[in-house]
């Protein structure tokens, strides 16, 4: 009987499951292990078969490749530059709204606006205005693309003006849900504007800090479109992320999917192991606060 | 409480910043939507300037050179594919993983939101194949099915959350009645999980109409372009001289999400918010 019952839960369950989980399988988890499988190959596009070459492929990109060693390096600058500004703007503006009571709404419109326009069109939008209008304005007039130390700043513009909205309305819920009766007391204590931000808001704002330093984490390794539109990984190859190199070693240049592979599952790694570490470290945090 | 004039100098001195910034957070769109309104010479001399007389022929270019209504259809092939996939089967798996307790439901869960950290660049390469072999390569129908697989994962979490806050008792007096469980999920959770739909509806809609590389991978004959694709393609053939153009182009593909964002605004901010902190 009690077996028969936990039979058909079994049952259920998978009726359930299964169907997502079929497409998931397929789309998500079969590229991931086949990625992984296909690494440690020589399988190029133009051949039919493939040859098993054990870790050639991760010994080469670390220790052959250049460009890809300076594609890390390019990307886990902007990826720190990324979550520090990203995260310190979104706070700010966050806690410069929450205050007004009529306009709130405005600027928060304004604000998260950029975020609803895919980054491809922002990258061309914002082309046009570092080629043709900053010229155009005195103290701005500079090669904005074409100079490898300027357009890092491009793509970091382009990326925080789209990206800072985001996790500015995250930044929002959080202080709307402190509670009132803390805020209360803090005043009725005498509590002034900065105490009442670095004791009460922030603690209070921590779990938040932790969400938000997760996303955009998460989302500046993965920078593409920002950098496609408006350089192109140029000039030469100064502005190459990594998902570009990759995407440029896969379907560009070599075509050689094994090789790019591994490159694929070094970012995947890259990524487990700083987002494991961030949350480990913010979570030991949350508790003291 | 009694406003001092500190708080109110501080008041004034927020509000001057934030038109400051909300100016420099839409000086691009400004600009693009000025310049696209000018014949392609005044671009360069009057930048600046209002259009003199404004100029729509840009747009009708734009709209002949994207086939902005064929790009458009296509999207929404997409859109509306991807959806009724994330939405119908993460629901049911959701739910059923958040109500059973045992071991092979949380190994199911725990694959699936395991999978959140994985970057898409990581599997890309070998999605192309699977895509080949299995023929949704080529086609919105399938870029949709694609979509799918990747959305479900954040789906099922979500609803998996939200679902806890359905008590338990529901499930046993329907089901003691004689309900049967997909019965009683399709017409009794389904409308009790709204609430959650409508985020997951909202942020897969947005992520969708907003990816960029997964269609470029997939999609190869312009006649299933998306609007993303179209302008992108066009962009490419003006390689970047003739700007009035491909700035009316880039208004023309972002005035969809733009008319969405504004018709919805209060739910997708609100979604916004629930997804992050749930997810």
């Amino acid at each position: 009987m009690n077996i028969r019952k936990s039979f058909r839960e079994t049952v259920k369950l998978l009726a359930f499951v299964l169907p997502a989980f079929a497409f998931y399988s397929l789309f998500v988890l079969v590229p991931a292990f086949g990625g992984f499988y296909y690494s440690l190959t020589d399988w190029n596009a133009l051949n039919r078969t493939h040859n098993f070459v054990g870790l050639s492929n991760y010994i080469e990109a670390f220790t052959e490749d250049p460009y890809f060693i300076k594609s890390i390096w390019f990307t886990l600058k902007f990826v720190l530059y990324m979550v520090v500004l990203q995260n310190v703007l979104a706070l700010f503006l966050a806690l410069l709204i929450e205050n007004r009571k009529r306009t709130k709404t405005w600027f928060r419109t304004i604000f998260f606006m950029p975020n609803m326009i895919s980054m491809i069109i922002a990258g061309f939008m914002w082309l046009f205005i570092f080629t043709r209008v900053l010229p155009k304005i005195e103290i701005l007039n500079r090669t904005w693309i074409g100079d490898p130390r300027l357009s890092f700043f491009a793509i970091l513009i382009v990326s925080l003006w789209a990206g800072v909205g985001y996790l500015m309305i995250i930044y929002i819920a959080a202080i709307q849900s402190i509670p009132g009766h803390l805020i209360e007391a803090a005043l009725i204590d005498g509590a002034k504007r900065m105490a009442l931000l670095r004791y009460v808001k922030l603690p209070m704002i921590l779990p938040a800090v932790t969400i938000g330093l997760f996303l955009s984490l998460n989302s500046s390794f993965k920078v593409f479109e920002a950098v496609y539109a408006l350089t192109g990984g140029g000039p030469g190859r100064a502005t190459q992320v990594i998902a570009l190199n990759i995407f440029e070693e896969a379907f560009n240049m070599s075509n050689r999917f094994g090789y790019a592979s591994a490159k694929a599952i070094i970012l995947f790694f890259i990524v487990a192991m700083i987002t494991f570490i961030q949350l480990k470290i913010m979570k030991n945090r949350e508790v003291q606060a | 409480m009694k406003i001092s004039s500190a708080d109110k100098l501080y008041s004034h001195f927020t509000f001057v910043m934030l038109i400051l910034i909300s100016m420099i957070t839409l000086f691009p769109i400004y600009m693009a939507l000025i310049n696209s309104l000018k014949p392609d010479g005044k671009i360069l001399s009057d930048i600046m300037a209002l259009p003199a007389n404004p100029l729509f022929s840009n747009y009708a270019t734009a709209f002949e050179k994207t086939r902005f209504a064929r790009s458009f259809l296509n999207t929404l092939v997409v859109l509306t594919t991807g959806l009724a996939g994330i939405i119908y089967l993460s629901s049911m798996a959701g739910y059923k993983l958040s109500r059973s307790k045992g071991k092979l439901s949380s190994f199911f869960f725990f694959l699936f939101v395991m999978s959140m950290i994985i970057p898409f660049h990581s599997i890309m390469i070998t999605l192309t194949k699977v895509a080949r072999v299995t023929g949704v390569q080529g086609s919105a129908f399938g870029l949709g099915l694609i979509y799918t697989g990747l959305g479900v994962p954040m789906a099922v979490f979500l609803y998996h959350g939200f679902v806890k806050s359905i008590p338990m008792e529901l499930d046993e007096a329907a089901l003691m009645d004689g309900c049967g469980e997909f019965r009683y999920f399709f017409s009794i959770i389904m409308p009790l999980i709204m609430p959650i739909t409508a985020t997951v509806a909202i942020l897969n809609t947005l992520w969708m109409w907003n990816d960029f590389l997964l269609p470029l991978l997939m999609l190869t004959d312009s006649d299933n372009y998306t609007i993303l694709l179209s302008t992108n393609m066009l962009f490419g053939q003006y390689n970047n001289n003739d700007w009035s153009a491909i700035l009316a182009t880039l208004i023309l593909a972002m005035m969809p999400v733009m008319i969405f964002y504004f018709t919805l605004q209060k739910y997708i901010t609100r979604g916004i918010a629930d997804g992050a902190i749930k997810g």
